[in-house]
């Protein structure tokens, strides 16, 4: 028993130790493998391009610190794609995490366009219980939204005038790790008619498929493919373009794992037998 | 009357906001903005009400020398009470402390443990994704393609390969996934409609 458990114990660890070569090496030597862009990112990049300048688009940072690599390169390219549309962007948050992480991000990257807070950008803030939230935007965002981030009265601020709901938003953003952009579509797009574009860690996309087919989101990006897709539209290599290769590595490692895990079986199965 | 008093209050929001959808009317519009108010404000205070359970609860493990939790219950003390201390002190916006915190404490760690995922798949696709039988021969098959077509890899090994990957994410996937959902929503309404007419009660408590 002894022998068998200290077995097991060095195949796990080879296991993590080949899991780690495979995905720094890609990460040090960049092989950069072809990427297909998918009809799905390609819808959502039509989309902003074909927005009109000024549009205002909501973008929500609707996830936790865990999953940040993921999602700061999604939020990152489409944050650049509006900045350099001249689209109007107005950023919250449904998890409380997400707020410095949002805050954080639309300071980064409208500093990198030049972009005025409070003309060009604003972050409004946290708030909790998502779909009260989600619904009280639809009426009026002013008083759900008092203030914005930092404390100051948001009908101050130029980027405010005119924009009352729903009504005067182009699209909104969803960059969530878990089923808060299902809530957007649920409540925002089902009852007001907003356009959803939802932004998500891979193993959530099938959850936005069913959304997708009925065409009441724009497109979906998922993962880190979708954020490398996009920057990929975008013609600017980010963090998700570099990540791609690990994680091919990584994918081809797993089904190499699962291929001889089920060899040793078939093998330990013909033996009883024989 | 101890328990009449939810129960009728429950009924009458409920009722309100079921009804309010086909009235658009200003008055209806106007007063369910203010309950929208209403439930967020509940919402914080049950927030609240949250916190300071969990504060008790790693208090009286923090104050039980017996206790083998009781490192951890202080660590959860001291986090707590710094981040608060650091946000209602210097404020919680760009260059604070709290942000500081944060930015270099809480993402980095909790971005490891999630990181740390790939190591554990790895791990236990070796030890338990095994074609024991039919259905598990087609989960492994799906699987391995949806990987691989997920992947640049995929394309590079043949564009054959992301073309399944999306018709498995496109047809099989997705109808169960409706189907689902479309459960989950005639679940919502049966249940929603149980709590509005006071059949379900275990919100209130007890039996």
């Amino acid at each position: 028993m002894a022998e068998a458990n200290g077995k097991r114990f060095h195949t796990r660890h080879l296991i993590f130790l080949l899991m780690a070569i495979a995905v720094v090496l890609p990460l040090i030597f960049k092989p950069g493998l072809p990427l297909r862009v998918t009809k799905e990112v390609q819808d959502i990049y039509d989309y902003i391009e074909g927005l009109p300048e000024e549009s205002v688009v909501i973008i929500s940072f609707d996830h936790e610190a865990s999953s940040l690599p993921e999602m700061v390169p999604m939020a990152e390219a489409l944050l650049r794609h509006c900045f350099r549309k001249n689209l109007k962007v107005c950023g919250m948050a449904l998890l409380a995490e997400g707020t410095s992480v949002g805050d954080a991000n639309l300071r980064r990257i409208g500093a990198e366009y030049n972009k005025e807070y409070g003309e060009d950008y604003i972050f409004w803030g946290f708030r909790p219980q998502h779909e009260v939230a989600i619904l009280a935007l639809g009426e009026d965002i002013t008083r759900e939204f008092k203030t914005d981030y930092t404390g100051r009265p948001i009908s101050g601020f130029p980027i405010m005038q005119g924009l009352r709901n729903y009504q005067n938003v182009a699209a909104v953003i969803s960059v969530g790790d878990g089923d808060i952009p299902i809530y957007w579509v649920n409540y925002a797009q089902a009852r007001y008619g907003v356009n959803i574009i939802p932004a998500i860690t891979a193993v959530m996309a099938t959850t936005m498929y069913p959304f997708l087919q009925s065409e009441q989101i724009v497109g979906l990006a998922a993962g880190l493919k979708g954020a490398a897709e996009y920057e990929k539209l975008l013609n600017r290599t980010g963090l998700a373009t570099r990540g791609m290769d690990a994680q091919s590595t990584a994918h081809v490692l797993i089904i190499v794992l699962i291929a001889i895990g089920n060899i040793i079986m078939f093998r330990q199965r013909g033996g009883k037998r024989s | 009357m101890y328990r009449r008093i939810p129960l009728i209050v429950c009924f009458i929001f409920g009722a309100f906001m079921l009804i309010q959808f086909f009235v658009p009317h200003r008055v209806s519009t106007e007063f369910y903005e203010m309950t929208l108010e209403w439930a967020q404000i509940i919402y914080a205070f049950a927030l609240l009400v949250g916190a300071l359970m969990l504060m008790k609860h790693h208090a009286v493990n923090a104050t039980r020398k017996s206790s083998d939790d009781r490192p951890f219950s202080i660590i959860v003390i001291a986090g707590i009470a710094t981040m608060c201390i650091a946000g209602l002190i210097w404020g919680h916006g760009e260059g604070t402390v709290f942000n500081w915190f944060f930015q270099n404490v809480q993402a980095p760690m909790q971005s490891t443990m999630f990181s740390l995922l790939a190591f554990f798949v790895a791990s236990a696709a070796f030890r338990g994704f095994r074609a024991r039988n039919t259905q598990a021969i087609f989960l492994l098959i799906a699987a391995t393609i949806v990987m691989l077509g997920r992947v640049p890899i995929g394309e590079l090994i043949s564009p054959v390969i992301p073309q399944v990957a999306d018709w498995i994410l496109n047809v099989p996937s997705m109808a169960a996934r409706r189907g689902i959902y479309i459960g989950i929503a005639l679940g919502s309404i049966a249940t929603s409609l149980r709590v509005i007419l006071g059949i379900e009660r275990t919100y209130l408590g007890g039996s």
